[in-house]
């Protein structure tokens, strides 16, 4: 009996238990030092960005490919039939505020450059270039284009954006020459005739909603423009708005709140709600802000990258990623936290309603880095110039 | 019986201790080996030794990767020769706005010889450079590159629809900016080798034969999205072309090679729908191809006489032309 005690008192914890013991502290210091590393990580690379937005800014050629030559073509001569050419263009012969309007404003109507008429969209770049970008930027195009060396200034963009917040865009040639140069020459009429007409039904839906769940507006915002992981809707093609909705009853496409939503709607009103942000023109609120490398994103869009068999973002979605309706929607502008969380999706199958399924592939193609950078290159670029008016549109 | 008893319980009851021990530790064991195994193993994946998310399997094209590899966009020179490369390019990817004179309908040379002309399999220019000068069955000659250039123009662009009335005389500075382009892109290619990817690879017959009909079900299910239910391809809301149109008065005419079924085959199987090339089977692409050049077109700007004369002269092989589909004439040309 004596034996017994110092039996108990001897008795070493279990072999099983330390390793578990052990390796448990192993785990968790682990864990610590990579999340840490993560974390500083992260935050070298978002400091990076922002020295790179704000120290190291691109100059006038370089603003010039990154936000203008998808349209207007590297050599200015635009796109036949579409695209009016900078090349000699009485807009840029006129006074530099000519340009710098048009850069903040946008166009949305009929205009006339040599001997050529355009019908077409120019969006507003004021929610995307500063006020020293749209100098640079207007230096450059006049300066190559039609030889006009005289300068704007800062203070001259300040002054006219925060006029420019007050009207939408310049409704075409007309009116720029009326209202800014009348040196400009003769401008074809806008036809008003073509003004799309407000739904007070959809207006109702979106802004109050239909009294069994939310309204749009209550997360999307009274511009359609959303935050965050929330989409920006404004000027997204009709049907593919309306097919989204859809989607979420059927289970396509998988978000909680949504699919209560989108349960209360009835098809006609998915139409009407999908018409009513396809004419929306709304500046951009979204910001590149996943630390993506923004230099591989642009090309990742304009290019793609097809030795990993990836075609550019804009052979479907567009020039300039405006969409093409009615099943590629406009990706500029869109935030990227939402663009990232989509091209996710795709591949983890939470959302698989593409058009023949083209974007799983495609995004099964780009790994975590380049998913950021393209996300944070979309949110630079320019909001849809959304057809206000409808003009002679393809798809609708 | 009592003291019996009490030995025989005791006596359990010491055997049963170390068989309820031995129980306990064999639990302990297999939970920690489990517990162990899980968190070494989680360790690893932390690690990144085990491929997820996306990050390691990127499913790189192996094919594309071994073949020839033109030169990258930023290595184009400074000087006359690279401005010359680079107006090439752009007469290349936008050729309605840099040679419009020249250009009658939709179709750029872009559109068919993918990623700027680079792409393996899509008939890319590095490949073409190297081939020419050559004799073609076509037109029964030796072509030099500026001759091949203005069969592109003449059909695949069907250049009598335009401002012009026809291809870039001889000599004109699109062919040279066009071939000094492609001699660049081919830089370090062997000439007259017979290159991996060019053209548009060559694709078995099928035992079922090509047939518009089921051809056209393919059309609705993987290419009307993009090309349009009509084939009359789709603009972007300023009115330009994202697609190209595939028939009907703004495609390629009668006489350009993507109008014989097997050309529009190998190419589409190789490359179609963009993003998902080799993803139909070669059955739906022969059938699909039978689908597109089944419709009408412009037509053949080598047509003198008859259809029925051009057809003999011009149309041997898996054409349409000159055949009745439906009691319906193909060849006709488009109003």
């Amino acid at each position: 009996m004596e034996s017994f005690e110092p039996y108990e008192e001897f008795k070493p914890i279990p072999l099983p238990v330390l390793i578990i013991a052990v390796a448990l502290a192993l785990w968790g210091v682990f864990t610590l030092l990579d999340n840490g590393k993560a974390v500083t990580v992260g935050r070298a690379e978002r400091s990076d960005q922002i020295a790179d937005q704000h120290a190291n800014r691109q100059n006038g050629a370089e603003l010039f490919v990154s936000r203008c030559a998808t349209c207007h073509q590297p050599n200015g001569s635009g796109v036949e039939g579409a695209i009016p050419p900078l090349a000699s263009s009485p807009f840029l012969k006129a006074s530099p505020e000519v340009a710098m309007h048009i850069l903040l404003n946008g166009i949305d109507g009929p205009i006339r450059v040599g001997d050529a008429t355009f019908e077409g969209h120019m969006p507003s770049f004021a929610s995307v270039l500063s006020d020293a970008d749209i100098v640079r930027l207007v230096t450059h195009v006049r300066g190559t284009f039609a030889d006009r060396h005289d300068l704007l200034t800062e203070g001259d963009v300040a002054t006219a954006r925060l006029l420019a917040g007050r009207r939408g865009a310049w409704q075409g040639g007309q009116e720029i020459a009326a209202r800014l140069d009348a040196s400009l020459g003769p401008q074809p009429p806008m036809s008003s005739a073509t003004q799309a007409a407000i739904d007070p039904i959809a207006q109702k839906l979106v802004s109050q909603g239909n009294g069994q769940t939310w309204a749009c507006a209550s997360c999307h915002g009274m511009r359609g423009q959303g935050s965050a992981s929330v989409p920006r809707l404004a000027g997204l093609p009709a049907a593919y708005i309306a097919k989204q909705l859809g989607d979420y009853v059927t289970g396509k496409r998988r978000n909680e709140t949504m699919q209560l939503v989108a349960r209360t709607l009835k098809p006609q009103d998915m139409r009407r709600i999908g018409d009513y942000y396809s004419v929306m023109r709304a500046p951009s609120n979204a910001r590149a802000s996943l630390g993506g490398d923004l230099v591989r994103g642009e090309r990742l869009v304009l290019d793609g990258d097809w030795a990993r068999g990836l075609p550019s973002c804009v052979s479907c979605h567009g020039p300039s990623t405006f969409g093409v309706a009615p099943s590629f929607p406009a990706l500029s502008a869109q935030h990227p936290e939402y663009t990232a969380a989509q091209l996710t999706a795709w591949v983890s199958g939470t959302r698989d309603n593409s058009t023949g399924r083209l974007m799983n592939g495609i995004a099964a193609r780009l790994n975590d880095a380049d998913r950021r950078a393209v996300a944070d290159y979309l949110a630079t670029l320019p909001p849809v110039p959304a057809p206000a008016t409808r003009g002679r549109t393809n798809g609708k | 019986m009592e003291s019996e008893e009490r030995e025989r319980v005791e006596g359990g009851e010491e055997r049963a201790r170390p068989l309820m021990g031995r129980g306990v530790r064999t639990a302990i064991i297999a939970i920690g080996g489990g517990a162990a195994l899980f968190v070494i193993a989680s360790l690893a994946f932390d690690a990144g030794i085990f491929s997820d998310r996306g990050e390691v399997p990127m499913s790189p094209d192996v094919a594309q990767a071994q073949m020839f590899q033109p030169p990258a966009e930023t290595s184009i020179p400074d000087g006359p020769a690279g401005d010359a490369v680079r107006r090439g390019q752009a007469i290349f990817v936008n050729t309605a706005s840099n040679a419009g004179d020249f250009v009658g309908n939709g179709v750029a040379c872009a559109s068919c010889h993918l990623d700027s002309g680079r792409r393996a399999n899509s008939a890319p220019m590095w490949a073409a450079w190297v081939a020419y000068p050559k004799y073609r069955s076509k037109n029964k000659q030796i072509n030099t590159m500026e001759d091949r250039i203005k069969g592109c123009f003449t059909y695949s662009m069907n250049a009598q629809a335009s401002k012009s009335g026809g291809p870039p005389p001889a000599g004109h500075a699109v062919y040279k900016d066009l071939e000094t382009y492609m001699h660049w892109l081919a830089t370090g290619a062997p000439t007259g080798a017979n290159m991996p990817g060019a053209g548009y690879p060559t694709l078995e017959k099928t035992s079922l034969g090509y047939e518009p009909a089921r051809g056209q079900k393919v059309f609705v299910a993987k290419c009307a999205a993009c090309h349009g239910a009509d084939g009359a391809g789709q603009l972007d809301i300023n009115g330009r072309i994202v697609f190209p149109p595939l028939w009907g008065p703004n495609s390629f005419n009668w006489g350009a090679g993507m109008a014989r079924v097997n050309t529009a085959a190998g190419f589409i199987k190789a490359n179609m729908p963009l993003g998902q090339g080799s993803s139909l089977t070669d059955q739906q692409a022969w059938d699909v191809a039978a689908y597109i050049d089944s419709q009408e077109r412009p037509k053949d700007p080598r047509q003198t006489g008859s259809i029925e004369e051009n057809a003999k002269a011009n149309h041997g092989g898996d054409s349409y032309y000159g055949k009745r589909i439906d009691g319906r004439l193909v060849g006709v040309g488009t109003p």
